[in-house]
């Protein structure tokens, strides 16, 4: 079976997967003792004629049946719909369009904190066993990865407002004056064209965007941090013990070029799944790291919604996510089967 | 050692129908009494110490039962239940009460265990408390070897190899130590905390204490909810730290919540519910994900693709989103109300977790599946039921108990992030979660304990777990030594 022939089978895959998955958001929502124009109204109002006005607009007078063909249709085709009550009337893709930058900007530093810090420290752990350093190092990613990121949080956002007192460096005024709790300022990426043009504003902005997600972004690449670590540490000492490396070296290959060209690519290999597991941890924690650093993004966006019973705009968000953590397993396997061609085809 | 035995024979020694005609457990213990004897002496002292609580948890299973099957009058269960009380217990409060008051300014303590301050009866009792599990343990652990080396007829099985590796792996040691720690502590929540759930956090003014009062030079007494409203820990201004007294001659061990309630209380009432939920949990995902890999190894095929479907649906699913719309969705039902919201969760964590542990399993299943003996027991006519559960689960089960041991971190961390976000265990039952969320605007002041303290115990008891589910991997797979992709997927992080 060739590579693409491969790919183009698990994507067909994937159809059935988020077809059963948002099946399962619907049910939860639908079927669940939840009454959603109750949840709108306020529970004393049900059997006013109000109630039932809204139930009818709402179409939840249609057959059960009915309400999951078209519901299904409308996803299918990114109609999200209206949110009901965070923002009464606003369609959800607008929603989403004003949320979904902050996520995504925390997520990808998150994973590019826990990229640059994990797999390096793992690497150096594996490089020097049973030192001081990797004991340090295999340790404290351990612990690390235990913490739980709501806590991690909580503790961080008082650390640095508080840094002026603790350890006479303040964070808010450091280098420029941000917030620690705040939304990122996203504006400039409205307009990507000022970067070319008014390079020293632009790029100044996008440094602020990046010093206003950090703390969050560490946060949340903290699980995978150690996660990275640990695995990166087993996979090079498994390879620095392996035949090929004596061979090598036997050869001659010199210590630097051994490293790099032999021990660090095979290396990744473990890495794949870890990296892209990482959507998972960016998806579900995105909700406690977003609340507790006031980002208006989808996680918070999410938990607004459910909380106040905004059931479109939860349904809506929920198969976003199942969409980008099929996408992410998606590419978890092609990006198998690009570093290591021996894995992947026959695996399914 | 038994001798004459061959290592053929079955291991747990009950089965008698070995080739040389072994005998049966009670035929072998009769023969050779003493063992066996002094290991009952043991059991006897253990459960004589503690034989109230015993019979009060006898008592309240009674009740429960009575009531439902309405056979007992509650007159009845409360007369059974006094009676249950009156049994002294050496781990109870009291035994060793440590809430006292003193006559004076520096005046001897009353009412306190033999008249210490009540730190140290708190802390007699912690060791009491500690000192009898451990000896439980100890007295576990003689049983087996007693068991192995008096009156199991095979001198040797692979398990002994496990548990010898066991015994080696200090990493995973440290892991079952702090894992005990927290199962005991959770077990004997009431016995451990300075004063109970009851009379701190549900019902505060319907109890009373004595303390000293240094304005009027007088003894008196004042219900607890209002010594608590002078007690809180609300930073710079007003603040009970930990290890300190209160104003009442109350000892907290870890200090006080905002609301004046003891945090140590607190937090081991919120280690019973952590722990409920997570092993309650991961016991019915870990038998379900068993019951699916070794059916998915068998049949493979069209079964394997169905559940590889429901599995990737349901991981395809956010954990952490699912639990809030379903813990909203379900909010006033009786579901949510069943035991403070902890059956809702654990139903749905159950429900959202195996397809991750029969992921884990399914290679080593698949695995077994290939092997000779489970043809040879085909081809002898043995039903795939009977092969499945006898041939296929005990090669599997131990990758579980790894699997499990590590995601079971995880449950704790997302019940606790729901918690903190004011989901979940609904209040005031104790949930760590929630000491966290209500310590926080308090964190860069005099009262860090409350954030602080919960999530030091969160990250100790999820290495814990880790420690122990690494322990358990090197000993039954001493190749393994990680690297699996799967292992990082497992190991309960943060994510939550």
């Amino acid at each position: 079976m060739s590579r693409w022939r491969y790919f183009a089978q698990r994507v067909v895959l994937a159809v059935p997967v988020v077809f059963l998955g948002t099946t399962v958001a619907f049910l939860i929502v639908r079927l669940g003792p939840i009454d959603p124009a109750a949840a709108i109204l306020g529970a004393q109002q049900i059997g006013s004629p109000e109630y039932y006005q809204l139930r009818e607009q709402l179409g939840l007078t249609q057959p059960l049946w009915e309400q999951y063909t078209d519901f299904m249709w409308r996803m299918v085709t990114f109609q999200l719909g209206r949110s009901w009550v965070i923002s009464p009337g606003t369609r959800v893709n607008d929603l989403i369009a004003v949320y979904a930058p902050r996520t995504i900007w925390l997520g990808l530093w998150s994973v590019l904190i826990a990229l640059c810090i994990g797999i390096p420290l793992g690497f150096y752990a594996g490089l020097n066993p049973n030192t001081f350093g990797d004991y340090f190092a295999s340790f404290g990613g351990i612990v690390w990865r235990a913490m739980p990121n709501f806590w991690l949080a909580v503790i961080l956002v008082t650390l640095l407002s508080q840094s002026q007192s603790l350890f006479g460096i303040d964070w808010e005024g450091l280098w420029v004056s941000t917030q620690v709790v705040t939304p990122p300022d996203l504006s400039v990426f409205a307009e990507p064209t000022t970067l070319v043009t008014t390079p020293g504003e632009a790029w100044l902005q996008v440094a602020v965007a990046v010093k206003q997600i950090a703390p969050a972004a560490l946060v949340l690449g903290s699980a995978s941090m150690g996660n990275e670590m640990r695995i990166g540490r087993t996979a090079v000492l498994e390879i620095i013990n392996a035949d090929y490396i004596e061979a090598a070296r036997a050869k001659g290959v010199s210590g630097r070029r051994l490293v790099w060209k032999h021990v660090f690519r095979n290396a990744l290999i473990p890495l794949v799944p870890i990296i892209t597991a990482e959507a998972f941890l960016l998806v579900g924690g995105s909700v406690l790291v977003e609340t507790v650093f006031a980002i208006n993004g989808l996680g918070s966006l999410f938990f607004q919604a459910a909380v106040q019973g905004d059931l479109p705009l939860v349904i809506s968000l929920m198969y976003i996510f199942i969409l980008l953590l099929v996408a992410a397993n998606i590419l978890q396997d092609f990006l198998y089967t690009l570093i290591d061609p021996r894995v992947g085809y026959e695996r399914r | 050692m038994h001798d004459g035995t061959s290592p053929t024979k079955s291991d747990d020694g009950r089965s008698a129908h070995g080739p040389a005609g072994g005998t049966s457990l009670v035929e072998r213990v009769a023969s050779t009494p003493t063992p066996a004897a002094l290991w009952a002496v043991g059991l006897l002292l253990l459960v004589g110490v503690e034989f109230g609580a015993v019979l009060q948890a006898g008592t309240a299973l009674l009740a429960g039962l009575g009531r439902a099957l309405s056979v007992l009058s509650p007159e009845t269960v409360e007369g059974l239940r006094t009676a249950a009380e009156s049994v002294p217990t050496l781990l109870s409060r009291e035994t060793v009460p440590n809430q006292g008051w003193r006559r004076g300014p520096d005046g001897p303590w009353r009412a306190t265990f033999a008249g210490l301050e009540p730190k140290v009866a708190w802390l007699v009792r912690v060791a009491l408390v500690y000192a009898y599990a451990f000896a439980f343990l100890a007295w576990l652990w003689l049983g087996y070897r007693r068991y192995r080396t008096h009156y199991r007829l095979a001198d040797w099985t692979p398990r002994d190899d496990v548990i010898d590796r066991l015994r080696g792996h200090r990493w995973g040691q440290f892991g079952f130590v702090v894992v005990f720690v927290f199962v005991v502590m959770a077990l004997f929540a009431p016995a451990l905390g300075p004063t109970t759930v009851d009379r701190n956090v549900l019902n505060p003014y319907d109890h009373e204490i004595r303390y000293y009062d240094a304005g009027t030079g007088e003894v008196d007494t004042i219900t607890v909810g209002n010594a608590n409203l002078q007690s809180g820990s609300e930073g710079a201004g007003q603040n009970v730290g930990p290890w300190t007294y209160d104003a009442y001659g109350r000892f907290h061990p870890f200090g006080t919540l905002p609301s004046g309630k003891d945090l140590f209380t607190f937090l081991a009432e919120g280690a019973r519910i952590s722990l409920s939920i997570g092993v309650a949990s991961m016991l019915v995902s870990g038998v379900f994900g068993l019951a699916m890999a070794t059916l998915t190894a068998y049949y493979k095929g069209l079964t394997d693709l169905l559940v590889v479907l429901t599995s990737d649906s349901i991981k395809s699913l956010p954990l952490l989103m699912v639990l809030i719309l379903v813990v909203v969705v379900f909010q006033g039902t009786w579901l949510a109300e069943f035991y403070d919201g902890a059956v809702l969760l654990t139903a749905v964590l159950a429900l959202v977790n195996w397809p991750y542990l029969w992921r884990a399993v399914r290679g080593p299943a698949l695995q077994v599946a290939e092997a000779t003996w489970i043809d040879a027991a085909r081809s002898f006519g043995q039903s795939p039921a009977v092969i499945m559960r006898k041939h296929m689960a005990p090669y599997v089960v131990g990758y579980m108990m790894v699997y499990t041991s590590m995601s079971l971190g995880g449950v704790i961390i997302a019940v606790a992030g729901l918690s903190f976000l004011g989901l979940g265990i609904t209040p005031p039952t104790p949930e760590w979660g929630r000491a966290v969320s209500v310590g926080q605007p308090y964190v860069a002041t005099a009262s860090w304990h409350i954030s602080l303290l919960p999530g030091i115990l969160i990250t100790l008891v999820v290495t814990g777990f880790n420690a122990l589910g690494d322990g358990i991997r090197d000993a039954i797979d001493p190749e393994s030594e990680g690297g699996s992709g799967v292992e990082g997927a497992a190991a309960g992080g943060g994510g939550a």
